[in-house]
C-alpha cells in the first residue's frame, strides 16, 4: 500500500474546519506572547515566570506576539471564575496539592467545546497561569537579575515530552488507580510527601475524567436536538467516542486520537511547550488493528489525522528507527504525512532521517515540504539525534525512542525533563567585558585576550547555574506539572512531580546560545586585525563599536569584510568551532542541583531580532540596529558562496554535542522547476546535509514579492495565507510582530542553493 | 596531472540548470561567439578583469593608489576602468576595504579544481549530479578541460561539457573522451540570422554536431548528448527557427538525442553589462511570453517528432 500519494479531494466538512483552522489563527486567537523585548534575549525578564499570560494579574502591558502557535483558543475575555479560584477563596500555598485543587476547579469549570462537523473535539480558552497567581520567591528573582547582568537568564517551564503510549494504554481510569496504588503504597510506608503529591495527582486525574465526560454530555445533548441526520450521526459517534475514553483506555483509531487531543488540552491547560512524542507509532496498533477488524480505512483514517492537525499542530514526528534500530515507517507514517498534505497549514510535525529510511516515504517527505513550504515538515537527522542522546547519558532502551519536540529539540518521550529552548547565555556579553579587561589589562596577543573571554563566559555560567539552582528547589512547589506526570517514567511510581529531582532519569539543563556567530565573526576580526596585523588598538575598535561605528566607516568595513562564517573558510570556521566547543565545555562542566550537566543549543528562537539594539554594534562591523544572527545560522547576507558552502560551514560543528542546531533556508519559488516534483531537488539536498552531520532543515519557499505586499497590506486574503517557519516555530506571517516580519524578510535571499 | 591551469571567472555551486542533478557548474573565460543575448559578458576575454560594484564602495580609494597601470580613476559618476591598461593584476581588489572590486579570472589548476569539485561529491551522488564546464566557450581551454573531467572521472563524477559547438573539431576530441554528458547549443538555424546574432556562421556548428554523433556511435553511446536553444524573443525565439531546428536535430542526432532543453531569456545580466562598460543591445527587452514558450515548445515537439524530450526551463 505505499504507493506515491496522490491528493485527494478534500470533504467539504474538513475543508470546512481548514478555512475554521486559518481564521482562528490569522484573527489573532492563537497568539502566544511573552513580556517584553528583554525575554526575547534572556528568557527572561522577571515579570512572568513563563510566556506572559493573556489574561489576568500578571498580564503585560508590554507584551510582545511571538506568533500564532498557542494551543489555546483566546475568546477576548477572561477567566470568568477567577474569583472563586480554590486559592483565591482560601489562600495560595505553594504546594501540589494546593496547586490540583486549582487545577481540578479549573478544567471543570472550563466549557465543553463541541462543534458542528467535527468528529475529534475539545479546545479550551485559558490557562491556568490567567486564573492562579505564578511567581517564585525574592531569592529566586534576585539571582535571576544578576544572572541577566552577565549574559543569561531563563523559565523553568514544560518544554518535555510526556510519553503518551503510557496513557493511550492505561485511559484515565487506569491512570487514577495507578496514583491511588502508589499513594497507598506510600502511606503504608511512610513516605507522606509522596502519598501527599499522588493525592493531589489523583484530583488532577478526576478533574480530567470529568472534563472529557463533559463533552460525552454536551455531544448527546446535540444529538438530541439536531434534525441534520449527518450532523447528528456525528454528535453520537463524539458522544460514544468520549464517553468510552473518560475512564477506559481508547480501542479504537477514533478514540486514541479524541485521547491524545484531549491530553494535549488538559496539559496545555497548565502551560505552554511540550512536544507530544511519535505520532506513528502511537497510532499504528490502533490503525493496524482497525484495519484487520475492518472498521477503518485509509481514507477514514486519513480524515481522523487530518483533524487532529486542524485542532492544534503540535510537535510531533514521524519516521526514525524502533527499538530494533530498524526502520519504524510503516502505513502508518504514510498516513499521517498525506493527512498533512491534504489539509497543510499550521502545523510542526517533523520527519525523522535515518540511513535506512523507506526511500519512498523519504522522497515524500521532502516533496511535502517542497510544496507547502512553510517548514512542515521538519526534516530531521534521527541518527544525530539518537548519537546525542547516547553521548549525554541515555541508556539504549530510552534513546532509541528520540522524539523531535519543539523548535530545535528533541527529547526521549516521558523520560526527562531539561529545559529544552527556556534558558539562554547571550554569548556577546562575556565577550564585550572581554574586551573591556584586554584594554585595561594591557593584553599582549590573542591568546592572552582568549583567556580574559573564558573566564568573563565562565562567570556567566556560574550566575546561570545559580539562578537556575535556585529555580530547580522551588519549582514542584510552584508550579508542578501534573499532567505531563501521568505519562512519564518515575513520576507516579515515586510519588514526585516531573519537575522535581529524581522523578525522572533525565534531568539536565539545555541551554540557548545567542550570537555563536556574531561572536566568532567578531572575535575572528578581531584576531586578525587587532592582534596579528596590529592594524588598529583593541581600545580603538572597542571605542568605534561603542559608538556604533560613527565616523569608522572604513574600519567598520574592513572588520566587515573579514571572512565570515558560513562560506567554507577554514581560519574562520576552525574560531567558530572554538568558541562552540568552548561554551560547550564550559556548560558541560557545570552541575545543576538534580546532578545533571548544562548543555548547549546552537539555536535561540527569537532573540536575535531584538538583541541588537540591547546588545549595541559588535566587531564583525555589524550595527547596532541590525539583528544578530539567527542560531547557528550565518549572519544576514555574510555567506556568499552559495548554500553548499554554508553546509560545509555548518557541518564542521559535530552537532551529537549540541541540543540542536537547525539550518534555515528561505528559497524563491522559482528555483524549482516547474516540470518536476520538488521532493526531487528537496531530498537529494537534504540527504547529503544529513550524511554530513547536519541536525535539522527549516525550509521555507516563499516569494519575497509577496512577503512585502503582505507587510503593506495585511488584510489581502492572499496576506493572510502565508504561513512561514519563523525559526523553530511555524507562524502566519501577518499576525508576527513587526520587527520579525522585517528581519525574516532579510533572510529571504537565496535564489538559489 | 600537469600543472596546466585555466581562467575561471564564476563557480555556480549545487547548480539545477546546467544537466541532471545538483552540479557544481564552472564557468571558464573566452569565447569566440558574440551573442547578443549573452549573459555573461565577462566571458568574453581570455584575459583576468576587475569590475566595480557601486552599491559597496565608501569612497576610500585605497584602489587608485595601489593600481601600478594607473588605470582606476573615482569620478562623480563612480569608478573609471582604463580597461586598456588594466592588467588585471587584483591589487585593487586586495586593497578595497569594503569588497567594492571583484576579480574576474582567478587561474585554476586541474588539481586545484578537481578538489574543489570533490568538495560537492556527496550531493553528486545523491542527485545524480556532478561537474559542469560553461563559458565562454570552455573548449577554448581544451586540453585543462580533459585533464579536469579525467581527474573528476577518476573520482567517479559524472561531466558535462557545455559548448556553442563552434571550436574546431580537433580540438574536441581529448575532451570528449571523458565527458559523459555534452550540452550543445543549437541557436538559430538560418546561417545569416546565425551570424547576424551570433558573429559567427553555423556551419560548424552543424558539422560538427554531426561529427559528434559519429563519435557517439564509435564509442557505445558516450557521450550523451542535450541540445540546448535560448529562446531570446525577436532573435531564436520563432516558429520558424524552433520548427527548422527539429528538423535539424531529428536528421542529425535521430535516437542519440536524449533531451532538448529550451531556455527563456532572461535579463538579469543587464548589470554586468553596465559593470563592464559595455552597451547590452537586449537592454529593457520583455521576458518570454508563458504561453508563447509553451507554443514554441510544441512547434519544437512535433519537428522533432518526439514532445516529451524538450523542456522549457527558466521561465519566471
Amino acid at each position: 500500500m505505499k504507493s506515491t500519494f496522490v491528493r485527494p479531494g478534500i470533504l467539504p466538512r474538513i475543508d470546512a474546519l481548514r478555512r475554521r483552522r486559518t481564521a482562528l489563527n490569522t484573527s489573532n486567537k492563537r497568539n502566544v506572547y511573552c513580556d517584553n523585548a528583554e525575554f526575547l534575549v534572556y528568557h527572561w525578564s522577571g515579570k512572568s515566570e513563563t510566556f506572559a499570560p493573556a489574561t489576568g494579574e500578571q498580564a503585560s502591558d508590554h507584551r510582545i506576539n511571538i506568533g500564532d502557535h498557542s494551543c489555546r483558543v483566546d475568546n477576548g475575555q477572561p477567566y470568568p471564575f477567577t474569583a472563586e479560584m480554590p486559592s483565591k477563596k482560601h489562600g495560595l500555598k505553594l504546594d501540589a496539592g494546593n496547586w490540583a485543587e486549582d487545577y481540578h476547579f479549573f478544567i471543570t469549570h472550563s466549557p465543553a467545546v463541541v462543534e458542528p462537523g467535527d468528529m475529534i473535539v475539545g479546545d479550551f480558552h485559558w490557562q491556568l497561569d490567567e486564573a492562579r497567581f505564578f511567581r517564585y520567591p525574592d531569592e529566586v528573582h534576585a539571582l535571576g537579575h544578576e544572572a541577566r547582568k552577565l549574559g543569561a537568564g531563563g523559565i523553568s517551564f514544560t518544554h518535555t515530552c510526556p510519553d503518551l503510549s503510557i496513557g493511550l494504554a492505561l485511559g484515565w481510569g487506569g491512570l487514577l488507580a495507578k496514583a491511588r496504588r502508589n499513594r497507598q503504597k506510600f502511606e503504608q510506608f511512610g513516605n507522606l510527601e509522596s502519598a501527599d503529591y499522588l493525592r493531589a495527582s489523583e484530583k488532577v486525574a478526576q478533574g480530567i475524567i470529568s472534563f472529557i465526560r463533559s463533552h460525552a454530555d454536551r455531544a448527546a445533548g446535540l444529538a438530541a436536538t439536531e434534525t441534520d441526520l449527518e450532523n447528528r450521526a456525528i454528535y453520537e459517534q463524539v458522544a460514544e467516542v468520549c464517553g468510552n475514553i473518560a475512564e477506559q483506555p481508547p480501542k479504537t483509531l477514533h478514540e486514541a486520537i479524541q485521547w491524545i487531543q484531549f491530553y494535549q488540552i488538559a496539559e496545555r491547560m497548565h502551560g505552554h511547550g511540550n512536544g507530544y512524542g511519535r505520532l506513528d507509532l502511537l497510532l499504528q496498533p490502533f490503525y493496524e488493528a482497525d484495519i484487520a477488524a475492518g472498521r477503518t480505512t485509509r481514507e477514514d483514517a486519513r480524515n481522523l489525522v487530518a483533524e487532529l492537525f486542524l485542532r492544534y499542530g503540535s510537535y510531533m514526528s514521524l519516521g526514525g528507527r524502533n527499538r530494533e534500530l530498524h526502520d519504524a515507517t510503516s502505513e502508518t507514517s504514510w498516513v499521517c504525512l498525506e493527512a498533512f498534505d491534504m489539509v497543510g497549514g499550521y502545523n510542526h510535525l517533523g520527519v525523522m532521517w535515518h540511513a535506512d529510511i523507506d526511500p519512498a516515504f523519504w522522497r515524500y517527505a521532502c516533496d511535502v515540504v517542497g510544496r507547502h513550504g512553510a517548514g512542515c515538515p521538519t526534516l530531521l537527522n534521527y541518527e544525530i539525534f539518537r548519537a546525542s542522546e547516547l553521548r549525554s547519558g541515555y541508556p539504549e532502551a530510552d534513546a532509541w525512542n528520540v522524539s523531535y519536540s519543539g523548535c530545535q529539540w528533541y527529547c526521549s518521550p516521558g523520560n526527562e525533563y531539561s529545559d529544552h529552548d527556556v534558558n539562554c547565555l547571550v554569548l556577546i556579553q562575556p565577550m564585550q567585558r572581554a574586551m573591556d579587561l584586554a584594554i585595561e589589562q594591557d593584553a599582549a596577543d590573542f591568546e592572552a585576550f582568549w583567556k580574559i573571554y573564558d573566564l568573563e563566559v565562565n562567570r556567566t555560567a556560574d550566575a546561570l547555574r545559580d539562578f537556575k539552582n535556585a529555580t530547580y528547589l522551588w519549582q514542584p512547589k510552584v508550579w508542578p506539572e501534573m499532567v505531563t506526570s501521568f505519562c512519564a517514567h518515575g513520576p507516579i511510581e515515586k510519588g514526585r512531580d516531573i519537575t522535581d529531582s529524581h522523578a525522572v532519569n533525565n534531568n539536565f539543563t539545555s541551554v540557548n546560545v545567542l550570537a555563536v556567530p556574531n561572536v566568532a565573526d567578531s572575535i575572528y576580526a578581531l584576531q586578525q586585525l587587532v592582534f596579528e596585523k596590529k592594524k588598529y588598538p583593541l581600545r580603538e575598535v572597542r571605542d568605534a563599536v561603542n559608538r556604533d561605528w560613527e565616523g569608522q566607516e572604513a574600519m567598520r568595513q574592513e572588520f566587515l569584510n573579514q571572512p565570515k562564517f558560513g562560506n567554507d573558510h577554514d581560519g574562520v570556521d576552525a574560531m567558530t568551532v572554538r568558541i562552540s566547543e568552548h561554551i560547550r565545555e564550559v556548560l558541560e562542566s557545570r552541575r545543576n542541583n538534580k546532578g545533571f550537566c548544562f548543555r548547549p543549543s546552537l539555536f535561540q528562537y527569537m532573540g536575535h531580532t531584538y538583541a541588537g539594539p540591547m546588545l549595541g554594534a559588535t566587531p564583525d562591523g555589524r550595527k547596532r540596529w541590525e539583528p544578530v544572527a539567527h542560531g547557528m545560522n550565518p549572519m544576514h547576507g555574510r555567506n556568499r558562496q552559495g548554500m553548499a558552502s554554508t553546509i560545509r560551514s555548518f557541518c564542521k560543528l559535530d552537532f551529537t554535542k549540541y541540543q540542536g542546531g537547525s539550518l534555515q533556508i528561505e528559497l524563491q519559488p522559482t528555483f524549482f522547476p516547474k516540470v518536476q516534483p520538488r521532493g526531487d531537488l528537496v531530498m537529494p539536498f537534504a540527504t547529503s546535509f544529513f550524511q554530513m552531520g547536519g541536525v535539522q532543515i527549516n525550509l521555507n519557499v516563499l516569494a519575497l514579492e509577496k512577503l512585502k505586499t503582505a507587510m503593506a497590506h495585511p488584510e489581502l486574503p492572499e496576506s493572510q495565507e502565508i504561513l512561514v517557519k519563523v525559526t523553530g516555530y511555524s507562524s502566519h506571517f501577518v499576525v508576527m510582530d513587526r520587527r520579525f516580519q522585517e528581519e525574516f524578510i532579510q533572510r529571504v535571499n537565496y535564489q538559489n542553493l | 596531472m600537469s600543472e596546466l591551469s585555466a581562467l575561471i571567472f564564476n563557480l555556480h555551486r549545487l547548480s539545477t540548470d546546467d544537466g541532471p542533478g545538483l552540479r557544481d557548474t564552472f564557468f571558464l573565460k573566452g569565447c569566440a561567439l558574440r551573442c547578443a543575448w549573452c549573459h555573461n559578458p565577462e566571458s568574453f576575454s581570455l584575459r583576468p578583469e576587475v569590475w566595480w560594484l557601486s552599491q559597496r564602495c565608501i569612497g576610500a580609494r585605497d584602489c587608485t593608489r595601489v593600481c601600478p597601470e594607473e588605470a582606476l580613476r573615482l569620478t562623480a559618476q563612480g569608478l573609471v576602468i582604463d580597461r586598456e591598461r588594466c592588467a588585471g593584476c587584483g591589487r585593487c581588489v586586495e586593497s578595497c576595504p569594503s569588497q567594492a572590486i571583484e576579480f574576474l579570472g582567478r587561474s585554476w589548476t586541474v588539481k586545484q579544481l578537481v578538489a574543489e569539485a570533490l568538495k560537492d561529491r556527496l550531493f553528486f551522488k545523491n542527485s545524480g549530479g556532478g561537474v559542469t564546464v560553461s563559458g565562454g566557450e570552455p573548449c577554448l581551454q581544451a586540453e585543462f578541460v580533459a585533464e579536469f573531467f579525467a581527474g573528476c572521472q577518476a573520482q567517479g563524477i559524472h561531466t558535462a561539457l557545455d559548448t556553442c559547438g563552434f571550436p574546431a573539431w580537433d580540438d574536441w576530441a581529448p575532451v570528449l573522451a571523458h565527458t559523459d554528458l555534452v550540452l550543445y547549443d543549437l541557436k538559430e538555424s538560418d546561417p545569416e540570422r546565425h551570424r547576424a546574432f551570433t558573429g559567427v556562421a553555423n556551419d560548424r556548428i552543424h558539422a560538427n554536431l554531426q561529427r559528434l554523433a559519429d563519435y557517439q556511435d564509435r564509442h557505445a553511446g558516450r557521450p550523451a548528448i542535450w541540445i540546448r536553444t535560448p529562446l531570446i524573443p525577436d532573435y531564436t525565439a520563432t516558429e520558424e527557427n524552433l520548427s527548422a531546428l527539429g528538423q535539424f536535430i531529428s536528421e542529425t542526432l535521430g535516437d542519440r538525442l536524449e533531451r532538448w532543453e529550451l531556455c527563456a531569456f532572461n535579463n538579469t545580466c543587464q548589470g554586468k553589462y553596465d559593470r563592464l562598460g559595455l552597451d547590452w543591445p537586449l537592454k529593457g527587452k520583455p521576458l518570454l511570453n508563458r504561453d508563447f514558450g509553451e507554443r514554441l515548445r510544441q512547434t519544437a515537439g512535433r519537428s522533432l517528432g518526439r514532445s516529451h524530450d524538450v523542456h522549457l526551463t527558466g521561465l519566471i
